[in-house]
């Protein structure tokens, strides 16, 4: 006991605080839906894998296919996820502005001939592996937000610049100063730089996600609400008028509200959900019973992966899996309170409303409830990197539950 | 300094607080309400509308096919199959699934950067297409250009390429079909087709089998029994349900139900085949013989039961190919219409169209007409049911009647003068009748039209029976009413359907029981047991066991020796009743009209009818406007036309039966005997021999034993014919001709025959030796070579004066029926 009070001692501060316990109710939950999620996969993706139906993917026939890619990168993002949980979250302070500028070039990168493209959209980089660089700009940009708006306490407290009021741009700067404007022109300019990359992939579903995610750190650092309020109302207006004016969104509008009135097209992968939803009933078809995953519901191992749970598990089964996204973001939110700094709180944040916001458009665009996004579920839907980092955030997340223990500092 | 540090602190305790809020806030939001709408819509879809989204899935991942049924079998009385059905195949297309074989999705179609490749996906699929197209044209012969425009209308996913394809062809369909896994593209759907194995036999009454607007593609009985008795003869469809993938493959291990197809049962008729293609062959040689110009029917019933034996119509048709015309009168018509119009014409088509419909009716059945002279027994019977007339009573007949203030003719103009009831009957008398049914009077009569069921539809098992057409009661006993009854009681102005008018003549005979007739006997499913059988059903009684044995008796009477006598055939006791009816509808608007129906409704054997049969020509062709001839020298009436006809076809039908013959010691000297053996012996002794069997002889050349005889031992021949007998060196020669007997009388045909070395086995009269009889027929044409001692059957008739309304002049202007 004294000598390992000892060794204690000998360490920093900060590493003492890094050694903290995790949070294990979160660590329970992020690991049971991960095996949860491996077990839906298989059940979903067991006839296009027999079949090898699904294009872009060569499964040969073997029907674990997709589970045995799948639980590769599962692995990995568990051994990921720790040691991650084991570092000290303060180093994503100074890995973050790195992070950001690195994953804008990797944005650029899916431009030049290592870019990948399908069904006309181009979102994909091959580096020896295939992934989609929006999903670590996401972190790059909560983490950076994060770490930046963490310190906006000590920036207020500093001394207001002074404007000359004999100008007249230093009247304007002043009012702006004033109304905060000034502060918000940096996160601006970033998120103006990713979401117009995202534009050009394009990558709708990821515009969503990190606007939610890096709003939801600035709503949290403190900025005034009539920003959000004005934001707010932009992007109402926006969507109001992309929705009425263009045909596009019209139709896809028309396509939500009744799918089988273009069942040849848009339409199809909804209704098709709906009745897998729909006739799963209170109990389900029971795992593995799915009829709707034999070649009736497309990307049934992807986006539409929460159908066949729906189909197989019943009312029940889907209530209990979103009983565990919600007790996981309640849990995260929990962490950002008693998190021991405000970075910490910033960081889970913007972490927990990103997985938050996917889950949500993920199963809402599967029942109907918003118009079709292509959106995956976490831990759920196929796909190696995207699972890897999304174990990484969690990762990010225990890291900082580790230094709970520790009395606040301010 | 201080002024400085406190307001930041008050700031950051302050900006504490906000950040805790919101956390909180988003905790709520994120982590809760966002949930809520999720949740309600599962609610919304799994529970609320469970039931629809259930059965949306079952529509798409179950595929249900049809089992077929097979359709029972039609049996005449003696088990012949009349009906049958044997399984063939639809082969059908689905151009959308051909399409769908060719995987959209798959890594042929999708360049480097995974963008879709049109063109070599359309190329695929019209490579898939031609590889069944190829195979079609090669090995079912169908046409290469038609299967391309229905292959690529990509829209349809059945196209029906082929209806009745035999198990052979359907094998090798099934064999391209797995080696090419086209199992929802082109596929065999289990089909039955319809065989008559006698054509035209019973064709009326079996109806034909098509598609209707409503049948759904299907067969069904269009006509007769196959379309009254539909529902039994088609039995249940079954069913098999399987589940299947989004790409329309049966799942192997899937849901699958099987509803076992049931069975059509089997009908057994009444009628007999043979029976029925006697009354054929006798419909059509009278048409042949007569040059009937709208058809003819015939029926034939067991009057006892009121089975019915045969119902035949001219002209009939092929149920095989019911839309072909195969009746060669019609043939030669159409022939004349192509000529005139073209053969695509509108004139052409609608004539086929009525040649169609001529050919389909059954006119025994649908048809109505004036009976006749055939009602006249029923006139008798009600009068002797009442008690108002004996058989000791006479009649007078001057040639006229007068019936409130109308002279009403009979037959004989000149008048049948005294007569007893039995020869009123037997010389057609209208005056006699006239007079009857006076006593009877209006009410009484219309009393026993209705008691005869001619009112009503008779009740047998056959769609499409037509209705009678009577006066009204009213207009019957009314004061206008006494001519209609006057000529009603010869059977003229009113209408009745053959079937209808037998029906109440079985009654007359069989002593007075009105049967409800029937041609269905009895059903069996098909396990063979039986679930239907016809009792016989007696509607009522309408005249007494008495009056209907009295009523036999002169029936007989006439075949024997008054108007029926052309149906005598020795051996057989027929009876019967003679009828030439003029068509009332026909003379409303054109008085000159002579168009008649000659009938006869005969029985046998007289005492104890076995079958009663009604036998009738329509239209016989005038060998000259308004001659009472046909072209052949007939005279025109039932008595010359029907009733030699009916004889021969009742002679027949107890033929078949077995029906023992009975004869008349006169007639026992001409029954036929089997010739002994007199060669080899001398002439005295064979003469005895021959004498002893009642044979007269001849001797050709001298010697003293018989080298040769003619007819060789052991020929039946007619007792009475002359053995030729040869001596010496003299030998018969090798064949002979036969002669031409027609309008010959009994002797000199029989001399004739014999002088040529043939034997004479006369029928139909019933007196030989009456002056007037004249041969109609002869078994082997004129001038045919035929072997010495041949015995040719020559039917006799002579010109019966029965003719019932004489040139028009009876009806004309009398009320015509209303109902």
């Amino acid at each position: 006991m004294a000598i390992r009070r000892k060794a204690r001692r000998d360490l920093t501060a900060e590493q003492q605080l890094a050694k903290g316990p995790m949070d294990l109710i979160f660590l329970a939950l992020v690991l049971l839906l991960t095996a949860i999620g491996l077990i839906m996969l298989l059940s979903s993706s067991f006839a296009i894998a027999m079949y090898d139906s699904y294009a872009g993917i060569h499964t040969g026939g073997n029907p674990y296919y997709y589970l045995i890619h799948q639980g590769g990168f599962a692995v990995a993002g568990l051994v990921i996820m720790y040691v991650i949980s084991r570092m000290d979250y303060q180093y994503f302070r100074l890995l973050s502005v790195p992070a950001l500028i690195g994953s804008i070039v990797l944005l650029l990168l899916v431009f030049t001939p290592l870019g990948r493209s399908s069904n006309g959209a181009r979102r994909w980089l091959w580096l020896g592996f295939t992934f989609q660089p929006s999903e670590i700009a996401k972190v790059a940009i909560i983490m950076f937000f994060a770490a930046r708006l963490s310190k906006r306490n000590d920036e207020l407290r500093a001394p207001p610049k002074k404007w000359s009021r004999r100008t007249l741009t230093g009247r304007i700067g002043a009012l702006l100063d004033r109304i905060g404007f000034l502060e918000l022109v940096p996160y601006g300019a970033i998120m103006l730089i990713v979401l117009f990359l995202l534009y050009k992939e394009p990558h709708m579903s990821a515009m969503i996600l990190i606007i939610v995610a890096a709003g939801s750190v600035l709503l949290v650092s403190g900025v005034s609400l009539g920003w959000f309020a004005a934001a707010g109302a932009a992007v109402g207006g926006g969507l109001w008028f992309i929705i009425t004016q263009t045909s596009y969104m019209t139709k896809r509008i028309n396509v939500w509200l009744d799918p089988t009135s273009d069942l040849q097209h848009g339409g199809y992968q909804p209704w098709q959900a709906r009745i897998a939803i729909g006739s799963g009933g209170l109990l389900g078809k029971g795992l593995g019973n799915s009829i709707q995953k034999y070649r009736f519901l497309p990307e049934m191992q992807n986006d539409c992966i929460f159908a066949i749970v729906c189909e197989e598990l019943g009312l029940i089964g889907a209530c209990v899996i979103i009983a565990l996204f919600m007790l996981l973001i309640i849990r995260g939110y929990w962490l950002a309170i008693h998190a021991r700094d405000r970075f910490g709180t910033l960081l889970i944040v913007g972490i927990i409303t990103l997985l938050a916001a996917q889950t949500f458009f993920n199963i809402g665009v599967v029942t109907g409830v918003i118009p079709t996004t292509g959106i995956s579920l976490p831990f759920f839907s196929y796909g190696g990197t995207a699972l890897v980092i999304q174990l990484a955030e969690m990762g990010i997340v225990l890291s900082v539950s580790r230094q709970i223990t520790a009395p606040k500092v301010e | 300094m201080e002024q400085r540090e406190r307001k930041p602190r008050g700031d950051h305790g302050k900006s504490n607080r906000s950040l805790l809020r919101r956390t909180i806030f988003l905790m709520a939001v994120m982590g809760v309400l966002v949930f809520v709408p999720l949740v309600v819509q599962l609610v919304r879809l799994q529970i609320v509308e469970y039931d629809s989204w259930k059965q949306r899935a079952a529509n798409q991942q179950t595929q249900s096919v049809a089992i077929p049924a097979n359709r029972g079998t039609i049996y005449d009385s003696q088990g012949r199959a009349l009906a049958m059905s044997a399984t063939v195949y639809q082969l059908i297309l689905s151009p959308k699934d051909v399409t769908a074989l060719v995987n959209k999705d798959s890594k042929d179609f999708k360049d480097a950067e995974g963008n879709f490749n049109q063109a070599a996906y359309d190329a695929a699929v019209q490579a898939k297409r031609a590889v069944i197209v190829d195979w079609l044209v090669s090995n079912l012969g169908m046409d290469e250009e038609n299967l391309w425009k229905r292959i690529e209308n990509t829209k349809s996913a059945y196209e029906k390429l082929a209806t009745e394809l035999e198990e052979e062809q359907a094998e090798q369909v099934r064999q391209f079909v797995k080696e090419q896994h086209l199992s929802n593209s082109l596929y065999l759907v289990d089909s039955s087709k319809r065989y008559y194995p006698f054509s035209s036999v019973a064709s009326h009454l079996l109806g034909y089998m098509s598609e209707n607007k409503d049948s759904g593609g299907k067969k069904v009985g269009a006509m007769g029994i196959e379309a009254i008795y539909e529902d039994a003869l088609s039995g249940e469809l079954g069913r098999q349900v399987y589940s299947k993938n989004g790409a329309g493959q049966e799942m192997m291990s899937g849901y699958e139900m099987y509803f076992d197809a049931e069975n059509g049962y089997d009908l057994t008729l009444t009628i007999d085949e043979r029976i029925q293609s006697l009354l054929e062959q006798a419909l059509a040689e009278g048409v042949e013989t007569y040059d009937v110009q709208a058809g003819a029917f015939a029926v034939a019933i067991d009057p006892q039961t009121g089975a019915v034996l045969g119902m035949a119509s001219s002209p009939e048709f092929d149920p095989n190919s019911y839309a072909s015309i195969v009746d060669q009168d019609l043939l030669n018509e159409l022939a004349e219409i192509a000529e005139q119009y073209g053969a695509d014409s509108e004139e052409y088509g609608e004539a086929v169209s009525a040649a169609r419909n001529q050919q389909w009716r059954n006119k025994a059945l649908a048809d109505t007409y004036e009976p006749g002279s055939t009602f006249k027994p029923l006139t008798v019977a009600m009068a002797l049911e009442q008690g108002i007339i004996s058989l000791d009573d006479h009649y007078y007949c001057g040639g006229s009647y007068t019936v409130a203030g109308r002279s009403i003719s009979c037959s004989k103009r000149t008048g049948h003068g005294d007569q007893t009831l039995t020869e009123a009957v037997g010389n057609s008398c209208n005056v006699a009748m006239m007079q009857i049914a006076e006593k009877i009077g209006a009410s009484t009569f219309y009393d026993y039209l209705e008691n005869y069921g001619l009112k009503d539809s008779t009740g047998i098992d056959l769609a499409g029976e037509g209705t009678s057409l009577f006066w009204s009661r009213n207009d019957f006993t009314g004061p206008y009413g006494a001519q209609s009854l006057a000529v009603a009681s010869f059977g003229q102005t009113f209408k009745v359907t053959p079937i209808q008018m037998i029906t109440a003549f079985a009654s007359v005979i069989n002593g007075g029981h009105l049967l409800e007739p029937y041609v269905v006997q009895s059903i069996r499913d098909d396990e063979g047991s039986t679930v239907y059988y016809h009792e016989t059903t007696e509607v009522r009684q309408t005249i007494s066991e008495s009056v209907s044995e009295t009523i036999r008796g002169i029936l007989e009477y006439v075949v024997t020796d008054a108007g029926g006598k052309n149906a005598y055939q020795a051996g057989y006791r027929i009876a019967g009743k003679t009828g030439t009816s003029e068509k009332i509808e026909l003379k409303a608007t054109d008085p000159d009209n002579d168009d008649v129906i000659c009938s006869f409704m005969g029985y046998a054997p007289a005492d104890d009818p076995k079958v009663l049969v009604l036998l009738a020509y329509d239209t016989p062709k005038r060998s000259s406007p308004h001659s009472n001839y046909t072209p052949n020298g007939t005279y025109i009436s039932g008595g010359n036309l029907a009733a030699p006809m009916a004889g021969k076809l009742i002679a027949g039908i107890l033929d078949y039966m077995g029906v023992e013959k009975e004869y008349t010691a006169e007639e026992l000297s001409g029954a036929d005997v089997s010739v002994r053996n007199v060669t080899g012996i001398d002439v005295a002794t064979a003469m005895s021999r021959l004498k002893g069997q009642g044979l007269a002889w001849r001797t050709v050349g001298s010697g003293a034993k018989v080298t040769r005889q003619v007819p060789s031992s052991g020929v039946s021949i007619p007792g009475g014919s002359t053995v030729v007998l040869y001596l010496g060196d003299e030998a018969p020669p090798e064949q002979v001709e036969a002669p031409d007997l027609f309008g010959l009388s009994p002797t000199e045909a029989k001399t004739k025959l014999e002088d040529a070395g043939l034997f004479l086995r006369p029928s139909g009269a019933a007196s030989l030796t009456d002056p007037s009889v004249r041969a109609i027929s002869q078994s082997i044409a004129a001038g045919t070579a035929v072997a010495p001692g041949t015995v040719i059957d020559v039917q006799f008739a002579n010109d019966v004066d029965d003719y019932d309304v004489e040139n028009n002049n009876g009806t004309e202007g009398i009320q015509a029926p209303t109902e």
